[in-house]
């Protein structure tokens, strides 16, 4: 009986052998190769981007579109704000100047801020990103990586204390029009308009469009330099922080290729302007800011692949300043940078990864405007104060991620830089991260970066009281760090780090000539602190709830003696609760310790503060079209004030915005 | 407009508002890692056949088509606040478990699922046959093959090859076994292996079968060696493999099914995960023939399909 089922079995699968052999072909073998590969992607120790930032050896904030909803921030000074080591401060410019790990400059010329991995520092002049993204605003942004610490050894020139990088939604996450439009106090208006699509012959497309308009916080100035003389001046009067921008972004890409780029027009007046005068509405800044880039990613192998790119980055300055009761002075220049580079990516293995490249940049500044002129319609032409220059630079760089084995990753890189006015530098970097408990990761990393003199530095001319220099070498900062990342119990996520910074050859004005300044490398400042954060995501009925808090103990020692204006610690506390799917609040203390003076400088400290911001979040209302929220920010109304600089010394210091609120619609379709 | 057709404008879009946001979640929220592979889609496709089935709502999220999938998923699951999630692939299981908090986790087509990190409350359909199952077959087939060798990568087999050498040891099969972690590696690794065992196995991992040159260089090798080839899926047939027992995929969409209707009423059986309930045996008669292999003709009644020589 069996041999006759087998023999029949046998039969009707020898009939149908021929139809099933045709059917198992090459197209079955590739579908499931294609389901393989589809699984290789994802290796579970680093597919979750929690735990590949704790895989890192970098210090890392990540902030993403989720979070920037919640916390209603309104421009990118907002966000950086909550990032543990990063505080923000106002100038007399107008522009803010970030403090990374107790160290800033009135520019924030020694961070790195980039858009989708370009970086922005496009004013060659006075270097910096603040001039024109300091207020940007963050409607379109996707997601915000702050990387503490140096990142030369990677990205080269001014990656020296932190890199910001914004990465910005495309055409993917948009897939349609998403707009949005918030208004507040000091007559605030905020606009956007997105679209984005995929094509069916992979084309694609974003573009963004951002408006914001303000009348700034009108700070009352109580004197100035003319006042406390009796002379006729605009003191007492109040801040003329008015601005006006537009900005345009885009994203086009087809098959490999990419070519992206964002403009940005600014006008703004000023906080208190560049003399020792309260500026009026006369006073006017006008900046206009583009970088359009080419890219191409080449896969020569599966693991292998080269990213191309060329650029051309554009940055302009038009000002006219009030410099004395019937004085104004207009300056302006133009900065391009040209050029390309081309990156090597190599996955010699699941364990390792090289990368290597080579990049070559062409910097240019021209186009010099200076003028003087009791009228500000009618300035003549005066010496120029600055250099019309061209600077050319290269650079190589290495870098080998390693997983030696499961539990360990190392990093190894350094970047070579050749200039050609100052010459070459070298930047090295490593570290490992060890997660030597289920959990919890030890990291260490040791690092070089430098900041390379600005066209301002270098080159100024028929200025009476501060001269250039051309023979400027580059800032250094070597720093190294170690801290332990834990996950002790689930949605609980803390981190504790030490860091150690030594900068040296500061660029700062020196006497020169007995009765002037000249700018040269000269003192140094160790800077080191502890930074503390933690996080906790509930689970169950409050699910999207969390409550975080991050504390900062900082010291920056220069000539024996704590920086003036740097907190010795500053903490952030906040709490997300949402009520169900749609609904949630949010409640944020800042906590700043007071700072100190600059030597000479008689005042008294500048006293610390605890702001209170809350804010109320709809998402996803009106079949998930539509999001609402509404922030308040100093509920209390506390008086606070930022340094004002001992050459202001009898302003005070400036008094900062007191409640102020903010709502904001977005629709998407 | 008439004030009449403002009005009636207007009731209309409230209506849809209301509608909108009182509207039922869905109790079944289904992620695919990628709905263009064949076997995510096949899984998907018949799973979803019997929710309608059985009268039960789903929605899907395929993570292919968003950029930001992590914060996509993150929202829809708050949003929509499913009962129980179906993740199909390891990509989808290991976004969606972030962001599931207390909710029930099913999972399939995901490979070794020993790797996987599970919690209480999740269950899932293996992507591989009982290994036991396996070589019990093997055995029957093939009396007298002592030794078996196989390739794979520590990352992503690990835990299912000490599960076959265990299963393997006890009724009295060898595997030797060669760790590799590069397709690169593959040749000299074969080198090395095949002159040690009676059969070669081809299991699942996706670093040794990076490729159609990884696939034909094991065939190659093989044949070259005259060692029979042992594969985990019938694909494999038509490149020289002697023997596959593949899982059913439809059936893991249904077994997937009946899974999460079980789950749904608090009714799961004992084990957290599942082998395929549905297997195919195919049999490659003519490379069989050529490599006169000593085989157990009774074995037969066991085997679904045989492919003879193209004639």
């Amino acid at each position: 009986m069996i041999k006759y089922l087998y023999t029949l079995l046998v039969g009707v699968l020898v009939l149908d052998s021929s139809a099933f052999a045709a059917a198992a072909s090459n197209d079955d073998l590739e579908k499931e190769l294609a389901y393989l590969a589809a699984e290789r992607q994802v290796v579970i120790t680093a597919s979750k981007m929690e735990e590949h930032v704790d895989k890192t050896i970098a210090t890392t904030t990540v902030i993403t579109q989720n979070d920037i909803q919640q916390i209603g921030v309104r421009n990118l000074m907002d966000l950086l704000k909550l990032v543990p080591g990063i505080g923000v401060t106002q100038t007399q410019f107008g522009i803010r100047e970030i403090e990374v790990r107790g160290v800033k400059t009135l520019f924030s010329e020694k961070v790195q801020i980039m858009l989708n991995g370009h970086p922005l520092d496009h004013n060659l002049q006075n270097a910096g990103s603040t001039w024109v993204y300091d207020d940007l605003p963050v409607d379109t942004i996707k997601r915000v990586e702050v990387v503490r610490g140096p990142g030369s050894a990677l990205y080269g020139a001014n990656a020296f204390l932190a890199v910001i990088n914004i990465i910005t939604q495309n055409a993917k996450d948009l897939n349609g029009v998403q707009t949005s439009a918030g208004w507040g106090s000091f007559d605030t208006q905020q606009y956007r308009a997105s679209w984005g699509k995929q094509f069916d012959n992979t084309a694609e497309a974003a573009v963004h469009f951002n408006f914001t308009d303000t009348n700034g916080i009108n700070s009352p100035i109580s004197a100035d330099s003319s006042s406390i003389q009796g002379l006729k001046s605009n003191a007492p009067g109040k801040s003329q922080l008015t601005e006006g921008r537009y900005d345009l972004e885009w994203q086009l890409g087809y098959q490999d290729f990419k070519l992206d780029g964002r403009y940005i027009n600014k006008r703004t007046g000023t906080f208190f302007g560049i003399a020792s005068i309260l500026s009026d509405a006369r006073t006017q800044q006008d900046y206009n800011d583009y970088f359009l880039r080419l890219s191409r990613t080449w896969k020569i192998k599966d693991n292998f692949t080269v990213d191309t790119q060329i650029f051309h980055d554009f940055y302009s300055a038009d000002n006219i300043w009030l410099i004395a009761p019937t004085q104004f002075f207009r300056t302006g220049f133009q900065d391009t940078r040209t050029g390309g580079e081309i990156q090597a990516n190599y996955h010699l293995s699941d364990a390792q990864t090289l990368i290597s490249g080579f990049s070559y940049t062409k910097e240019q500044q021209g186009n010099l405007i200076d003028q003087v002129g009791p009228d500000p319609t009618h300035l003549t032409s005066t010496l120029p104060t600055t250099e019309e220059r061209i600077r050319k630079r290269w650079g190589v760089y290495i870098e080998d991620v390693w997983d030696p084995v499961k539990n360990v990753r190392m990093t190894v890189g350094a970047r070579y830089d050749r200039y050609s006015d100052f010459g070459g530098t070298f930047n090295p970097r490593m570290g490992f991260n060890w997660e030597f408990i289920k959990n919890y990761s030890l990291k260490f990393s040791y690092g070089t970066a430098y900041r390379a003199p600005a066209f301002g530095e270098l080159g100024l001319v028929n200025n009476p009281v501060l001269f250039g220099n051309p023979m400027l070498k580059p800032e250094e900062v070597k720093t190294f760090e170690t801290g332990i990342i834990g996950h002790p119990v689930k949605g609980l996520s803390t981190q504790v780090t030490y860091y150690h910074s030594a900068i040296n050859q500061i660029i700062s004005p020196v006497s020169f000539q007995s009765t002037a300044l000249h700018y040269d490398n000269n003192g140094s400042v160790v800077a080191e602190g502890v930074e503390l954060e933690s996080r906790y995501d509930f689970d169950g009925n409050l699910q999207g709830s969390y409550i975080s808090a991050n504390h900062v103990l900082q010291r920056s020692i220069q000539l024996g003696r704590q920086l003036a204006d740097v907190p010795r610690q500053r903490t952030n506390l906040t709490a997300n609760w949402a009520f169900d799917n749609t609904w949630s609040s949010f409640v944020h203390v800042l906590i700043k310790g007071s700072t100190l003076r600059p030597l000479g400088d008689t005042r008294s400290d500048v006293p610390g503060y605890a702001l209170l911001d809350v804010g109320l979040l709809g998402k996803n209302m009106f079949g998930k079209k539509v999001d609402i929220s509404f922030n308040v920010y100093n509920l209390f109304d506390k008086r606070y004030y930022d340094p004002a600089p001992a050459s202001l010394n009898f302003i005070g210091d400036y008094q900062m915005a007191g409640r102020a609120f903010f709502g904001h619609v977005s629709l998407k379709f | 407009m008439k004030i009449i057709n403002f009005c009636k404008l207007l009731i209309l879009l409230v209506m849809f508002w209301v509608s909108a946001a009182f509207a039922q979640s869905s109790k079944v929220l289904i992620v695919n890692s990628d709905n263009t592979v064949f076997r995510y889609g096949t899984i998907a496709t018949e799973f979803k056949k019997v929710l309608q089935q059985n009268a039960y709502q789903w929605s899907e999220f395929n993570l292919n088509s968003y950029a930001n999938a992590d914060a996509e998923l993150k929202q829809l699951i708050l949003q929509e606040n499913p009962e129980l999630i179906y993740c199909i692939g390891t990509k989808a299981y290991s976004l969606a478990r972030n962001y599931a908090a207390n909710k029930k986790l099913l999972f399939s087509a995901a490979i070794n699922w020993r790797r996987l990190d599970i919690g209480e409350g999740t269950y899932g359909v293996a992507n591989e046959l009982s290994s036991a199952q396996e070589i019990s077959l093997l055995r029957y087939f093939f009396p007298t093959i002592k030794k078996i060798g196989l390739l794979y990568s520590d990352k992503f087999s690990r835990e299912y090859v000490e599960t076959i050498k265990k299963d393997a040891l006890a009724i009295g099969i060898n595997i030797i076994n060669q760790p590799i972690n590069d397709a690169q590696e593959i040749g000299d690794a074969l080198n090395e292996l095949l002159p040690k065992i009676d059969m070669f196995w081809i299991i699942s991992d996706p670093v040794v079968l990076s490729s159609k040159v990884s696939v034909q260089q094991i065939f190659q090798s093989a044949q070259q060696q005259k060692k029979p080839v042992y594969a985990y899926s019938d694909v494999f047939i038509e490149h020289g493999a002697v023997l596959a027992i593949s899982a059913d995929l439809a059936t893991i969409g249904r077994q997937s099914a009946s899974l999460a209707l079980m789950m749904d009423k608090d009714k799961v059986p004992e084990g957290t995960v599942q082998s395929p309930a549905g297997s195919i045996v195919t049999l490659n008669k003519c490379a069989l023939d050529a490599l006169r292999l000593n085989f157990n003709q009774d074995a037969l009644d066991s085997v679904n399909k045989i492919v003879e020589c193209d004639k």
